[in-house]
């Protein structure tokens, strides 16, 4: 199959999680559409680590599901934190770091 | 000469360091040892050492004089004081018989005056303190005058600069005292500056702070008159005429009287002001050079005679009489040292550190009497009552007149000799210092009579009686109520009847005062012009011989005048007593000119001290807070201007945040997509 | 040796954060004696007749960077080694009379400021040197802003802004020289000495010039930049200000001798009258603030400009005798500067202010704090006798030959020096107080502190020739690269 078609899914998946993160308010669908950013990267490493033949892409998707893997422990426990503590889940409320 | 079996060379320089190791060893015993030496203890340790120093002296001269005439200028350096770089500065004397003569005479009259201050500061409660800075201040002042360099010199000159503020501010709890020492102190270091320029100009011009090289050198290096010479002398004459007392830096040493008696006597008469005219001694075939700078210096000298002579006419502080008179006096040093009566001017010094001692001496024991009031209007009729102080007061008055026969008759008769035979512009400093002998004749028996003559006051009665005066301690200056614990010159007073060592002390002053000038009788004999010879070799104006029978017309015409003015005294003060008092009414304008001592204070406080506050108050208000602070005001305001350009972007919106991001990435990736095709 | 002098406080400091709290401040004294001890050890085994370095210590660091781990003393140096030793062994036996609160991290704050600073002094190495210049500011940014009083933190910042950005140009100036000198070698090195060996062109040398004398004219500080003195003066807790005062001002003047003249001469020669004029108003507008000032600490503060407007115009007559003369007075000032605010520390205790006008009177009961004092005080306006008059003595006489006008007015600093520091003795010890005030004499310990330092003074005075001789040598290097290019 043609390394076209990957890229256009992974770009279509990237595009829809950019668009999740920009417009969702939640903070766990924004955490979401990072992962399925993520996730599109890796689909287009692994297609160009087929397409080369080598295999420096798969260790970078590696890579990368492991760092997914830690920003989830990190990220789920901050939404955690925040509901323990009844902050407002809504992520426009959340803006102590205006300059 | 060797002292064979054990190796140590003595000699004059020996003496010498020994000279300067005695008062400095004392005054570290007695600074150290304060607190465990009992009673008079300390003074008796001070004295010792001082008077050790005085016989070390006596040894120096005898040793020199064993020496030819043209070999009596001996050097010897303990160790490299600081030697680096081009500059040599060796820690060095020089024993000659200018400097051992200046040796002589203050260690001689210091030994006196420690006596006399063992009686007179017994009750006070600094007394290990004074008699460690008035050793200290000996040492000093020796290491002034044996110095073999210009560091060296400048080293005494600061020491005993700091020892004289350390003694005018011995009663640190008078605020009068202390504001006094800090004017005597801060005076004093303009002069310092001013020797420390001369001595940079001279290291310049000829590489060296030595004496011997320097003067060695100076007549092949400069012209007659050159401009380099003559501000090197003009910049030693501000460090002598600061020490000196002399115009315009004059008007600490009136205020120096806060200090006790004896310090005014030793310091403030005797010695240390005489070293600008020490000095100018030394320094002279540099002046000799600069004929300019000689001759400025000389009129300095006898406006300053003139001016001061008139002030003491009118001064009622009995102190501050005195002090007025030794300014005059030592205007007379200054104007002979300047014009080339370099013998003459020494003798001065002698006689004048005699006398003038005695005279303080003899009014620290009126004082006493009075209970520390030191106004001359409340005193009278001390003669039965003190007749030992009355006499020698009178004797001292006597020799500051030049009563015929007395030590100041030839001394300063020398001087006004020298002055008419250069002749020339010379006459008339002569006839000016005819005019001032004439104003000090008055105003020493000024003093003498209105303390000695008249009915006696009430603190004299007292004292027929067996009592000594007592008053509240208060100070007499401010009537300010003393601290009775420190500062302050202690509950008892004590004077010369019946106190011993008060006594010998004011004894041996006085026959030194009448006898002393007998060592140099035009025609008779020439003793300190024999002696000084070794230290003036090659001078030209040091050979100039006045005839005999000159000098004799002068003396003639100086005995005449004093007793002019002896008489007017008498008419004035014991004959009818009231008529100063009519007189000052009808010239009141002269009399509050002479008594605000010509306004020349007051135009020092206008011209120099404001000014200065006045900048130092705008640097603290307005350079610190406009220019300094300004510099951080404006840094600081740029970068908060800058900040706030780009606060908006920081919305606290987290999308806003990730826009941004994905924006960016897709700004860059358009630009490489751009940039590649 | 030297290694060991460098790193023997930071070590016990680290110690001290270890143990319990009673413990900290006897260990630091010791600390800080036993470098004291190496430091005189030093000075002993110095060899006066070389100008070079001695003891070197010379390691590869960074290779890539060509930066070198090398240490070295030389006559500038070696007191200002020892100088710091002393001061700090003094701070710290001072501090640990009257314990701060967390004196743990106090002293191990003291142990890493001692030995950036002696880093500072003993770096070979330019990058080595920026950095230990900019790891002395660390440990004062703590002591101040967590053991100062006042309005402390307003204070440090204005510190740190002043003092980082001089750094920062001198990191950038630093860069530069490596750099430029690179070109033309082929290789990257930052040793001073291959620096000085392959001069910059001209025009290169006067912008990195200019940074790294706004760098050390900050430090110093010099008018018109001591814009953070005062209040920092006023914040900094009286030992660590002994410090300040007496020891970090000089690493930048030691800058000048160490990296600026020999590396930069003809920028030197350039920029002379500059610098002169920057150290004789240094002179004046100190002097003339310190007679206006109240505060005792401040009127030290103000004398430590002119002090150090002295210095610098003794380095810039770029003379032998001139740059000898402030090798002298660096040391001198330092010895002067630190036990006069210690003992601004034992007034302050005894009348509960720092301002000279409630005082007076002290020295009604206390007679030896008093004469301590006294020569103290007549140190600092350099009293001929005294090292410190020694010290402008040769300045000014270098700068007598060189430019006379600015010395006919430095030596007016000389008189105000006097009635300033008179003015505070006089004040403080004489007189009588406004108030009440308790005169009490100083504690044997405390006198114990400060008796040494006293001693040291009059020590010098009698021979200042031991530092003159010892910087000779090295003083006539300095100058020489300038004497010879003109």
């Amino acid at each position: 199959m043609d390394l076209s078609w990957y890229l256009v899914l992974s770009a279509l998946l990237f595009a829809v999680g950019a668009g999740g993160v920009l417009i969702r308010r939640s903070p766990l669908v924004i955490l979401l559409c990072l992962e399925l950013m993520l996730n599109a990267g890796n689909l287009a490493l692994l297609a160009f680590a087929r397409a080369n033949g080598d295999q420096e892409g798969q260790i970078f998707a590696l890579v990368v599901m492991v760092v997914a893997a830690c920003e989830v422990v990190v990220g789920l426990g901050l939404i955690v934190a925040m509901f323990r503590r009844r902050l407002s889940l809504n992520v426009d409320d959340l803006r102590g770091l205006r300059g | 000469m060797t002292c064979g079996a054990c190796g140590v060379s003595v000699s004059a320089t020996t003496y010498g360091w020994l000279i300067l190791g005695f008062p400095l060893l004392g005054s570290l015993v007695v600074g150290f040892g304060w607190r465990a030496l009992p009673g008079r203890t300390a003074g008796w340790i001070a004295t010792t050492a001082i008077g050790l120093a005085f016989l070390c002296s006596i040894g120096a001269v005898v040793m020199l004089l064993d020496e030819p005439t043209d070999a009596r200028q001996l050097t010897s350096s303990l160790w490299d004081y600081a030697s680096a770089a081009g500059v040599e500065i060796q820690l060095g004397i020089l024993v000659d018989p200018l400097s051992l003569l200046m040796c002589l005479v203050v260690s001689g009259v210091s030994t006196l005056i420690h006596l006399y201050s063992v009686s007179y500061l017994t009750s006070d409660q600094g007394f290990a303190r004074y008699f460690s800075y008035l050793n200290f201040f000996v040492f000093s002042m020796l290491l002034l005058v044996l110095a073999g360099n210009f560091v060296l010199l400048i080293v005494g000159w600061a020491f005993v600069g700091f020892a004289s503020y350390a003694l005018i501010s011995f009663w640190y709890r008078r605020t009068t005292a202390t504001k006094a020492g800090m004017k005597a102190f801060v005076i004093n270091v303009i002069g310092d500056v001013g020797l420390v320029l001369a001595a940079f100009l001279l290291f310049r011009e000829l590489g060296s702070f030595d004496y011997l090289t320097v003067f060695e050198q100076a007549p092949g290096a400069f012209e007659v008159n050159a401009g380099t010479v003559v501000a090197i002398c003009l910049l030693l004459c501000v460090g002598a005429f600061a020490k000196s007392a002399q115009l315009p830096l004059h008007s600490w040493l009136p205020d120096a009287m806060e200090g006790p008696t004896p310090v005014s006597a030793l310091i403030h008469a005797a010695t240390m002001v005489t070293a600008g005219v020490y000095l100018i001694a030394r320094a002279h075939p540099l002046f000799e050079l600069a004929p300019t700078a000689a001759d400025i210096a000389a009129f300095v000298g006898l406006a300053t005679l003139i001016f001061a002579a008139t002030v003491a006419l009118v001064v009622t502080d009995l102190k501050r009489i005195i002090a007025y008179s030794t300014i005059s006096q030592i205007g007379y040093m200054i104007v002979a040292v300047s014009i080339g009566a370099y013998a003459a001017g020494l003798f001065h010094l002698i006689t004048h550190a005699f006398f003038k001692a005695l005279l303080f001496m003899a009014a620290g024991s009126v004082i006493a009497a009075m209970a520390g009031r030191q106004d001359i209007d409340g005193m009278s009729g001390f003669r039965r009552a003190m007749p030992f102080t009355s006499l020698l007061l009178i004797v001292g008055a006597l020799a500051l007149a030049g009563f015929p026969g007395m030590s100041g008759f030839f001394s300063k008769d020398e001087i006004i000799g020298f002055a008419f035979h250069r002749g020339g512009i010379y006459v008339v400093f002569g006839i000016g210092m005819y005019v001032a002998a004439f104003i000090t004749a008055v105003y020493a028996f000024r003093i003498g009579f209105r303390v000695v003559a008249g009915p006696p006051c009430e603190q004299a009665r007292e004292l027929e009686q067996g009592h000594l005066a007592h008053s509240e301690p208060t100070n007499p200056a401010t009537g300010e109520r003393e601290d009775t614990e420190v500062g302050f010159p202690g509950p008892e007073h004590h004077i010369a009847e019946r106190e011993m060592p008060m006594k010998i002390a004011m004894a041996a002053l006085g026959v030194l005062a009448v006898i002393g000038g007998l060592v140099q009788i035009p025609g008779i004999d020439d003793l300190i012009e024999k002696v000084a010879a070794g230290s003036f070799e090659g001078s030209k104006l040091f050979e100039v011989v006045v005839p005999t029978g000159e000098a004799w017309e002068g003396l003639a015409i100086g005995g005449a005048i004093a007793i002019a003015g002896i008489s007017l005294a008498y008419y004035c003060y014991v004959v009818s007593p009231g008529i100063t008092l009519s007189l000052a009414e009808r010239l009141r304008a002269l009399h509050s000119f002479l008594i605000h001592k010509w306004y020349l204070d007051e135009l020092q406080d206008i011209l120099v001290y404001r000014p200065v506050i006045a900048v130092g108050r705008f640097c603290n208000a307005v350079v610190e807070r406009v220019v300094v602070d300004g510099i951080v005001k404006v840094t600081v305001g740029a970068v908060r201007g800058v900040g706030s350009l780009v606060q908006a972007a920081q919305s606290g919106f987290v999308r806003a945040y990730a826009l941004l991001v994905i924006t960016g990435f897709a700004a860059l990736g358009l630009y490489f997509l751009v940039a590649s095709t | 040796m030297l290694n060991v002098v460098l790193w023997l406080p930071l070590a016990v400091g680290i110690v001290c954060l270890a143990l319990p709290r009673r413990a900290a401040a006897p260990l630091a004294v010791v600390g800080t004696l036993g470098t004291l001890a190496l430091a005189i050890g030093l000075i002993a085994d110095f060899d006066s007749g070389s100008p070079g370095l001695q003891h070197v210590v010379d390691e590869p660091w960074i290779e890539d960077l060509g930066v070198r781990y090398q240490l070295g003393v030389d006559g500038i140096s070696i007191f200002l080694v020892g100088l710091t030793a002393l001061l700090w062994a003094g701070a710290t036996g001072f501090s640990a009379l009257r314990l701060p609160d967390r004196p743990r991290n106090y002293f191990f704050l003291l142990g890493l400021a001692e030995t950036a600073t002696l880093g500072a002094f003993l770096s070979q190495d330019l990058l080595m040197f920026v950095l230990f210049f900019d790891l002395m500011l660390v440990p004062f940014f703590f002591l101040i802003g967590s053991f100062g009083s006042g309005d402390r933190v307003a204070a440090t910042m204005k510190m740190i802004v002043y003092t980082l950005v001089g750094s920062l140009l001198m990191l950038v100036a630093a860069i530069a020289t490596a750099i430029l000198v690179s070109q033309e070698t082929g290789q990257l090195s930052f040793a001073i000495a291959e620096l000085r060996a392959h001069p910059l062109p001209e025009g290169s040398q006067q912008w990195i010039f200019c940074f790294f004398a706004a760098a050390f004219l900050v430090k110093m500080p010099a008018f018109p930049i001591h814009g953070w003195m005062a209040d920092a003066y006023r914040a900094a807790p009286l030992p660590v200000l002994a410090l300040l005062g007496g020891v970090l001002s000089k690493v930048g003047a030691y800058g000048f001798l160490r990296v600026v003249l020999p590396v930069y001469p003809d920028a030197s020669i350039h920029f002379q009258e500059v610098m002169l004029a920057i150290g004789v108003a240094s002179i004046l507008y100190g002097s003339m603030m310190a007679f206006t000032q109240t505060n005792a600490r401040l009127i030290a503060g103000y004398s430590s400009i002119a002090q150090l407007g002295f210095i610098t115009a003794g380095i810039f007559t770029l003379a032998p005798d001139g740059a000898d003369g402030a090798i002298l007075q660096m040391v001198n000032h330092g010895l002067v500067v630190a036990p006069l605010f210690l003992i601004v520390a034992l007034l302050a205790e005894r009348t509960g202010t720092e301002d000279i006008r409630e005082m007076g009177g002290l020295a009604k009961r206390a007679p030896v704090l008093a004469a301590m004092f006294l020569v103290v005080v007549l140190a600092t306006l350099a009293i001929p006798g005294s090292a410190n008059f020694i010290g402008e003595f040769y300045i000014l006489n270098a700068l007598f030959d060189t430019k006379i006008a600015f010395a006919v007015v430095a030596s007016a600093g000389i008189v105000l020096a006097a009635f300033y520091a008179l003015r505070l003795f006089q004040l403080t010890m004489h007189n009588r107080g406004a108030g009440e005030t308790a005169s009490r004499e100083v504690s044997l310990r405390d006198g114990l502190v400060l008796a040494p330092l006293v001693a040291v003074i009059v020590g010098l005075a009698l021979y200042p020739g031991l530092i003159l001789e010892r910087g000779e040598a090295a003083a006539l290097d300095r100058t020489a690269v300038v004497v010879s290019s003109e």
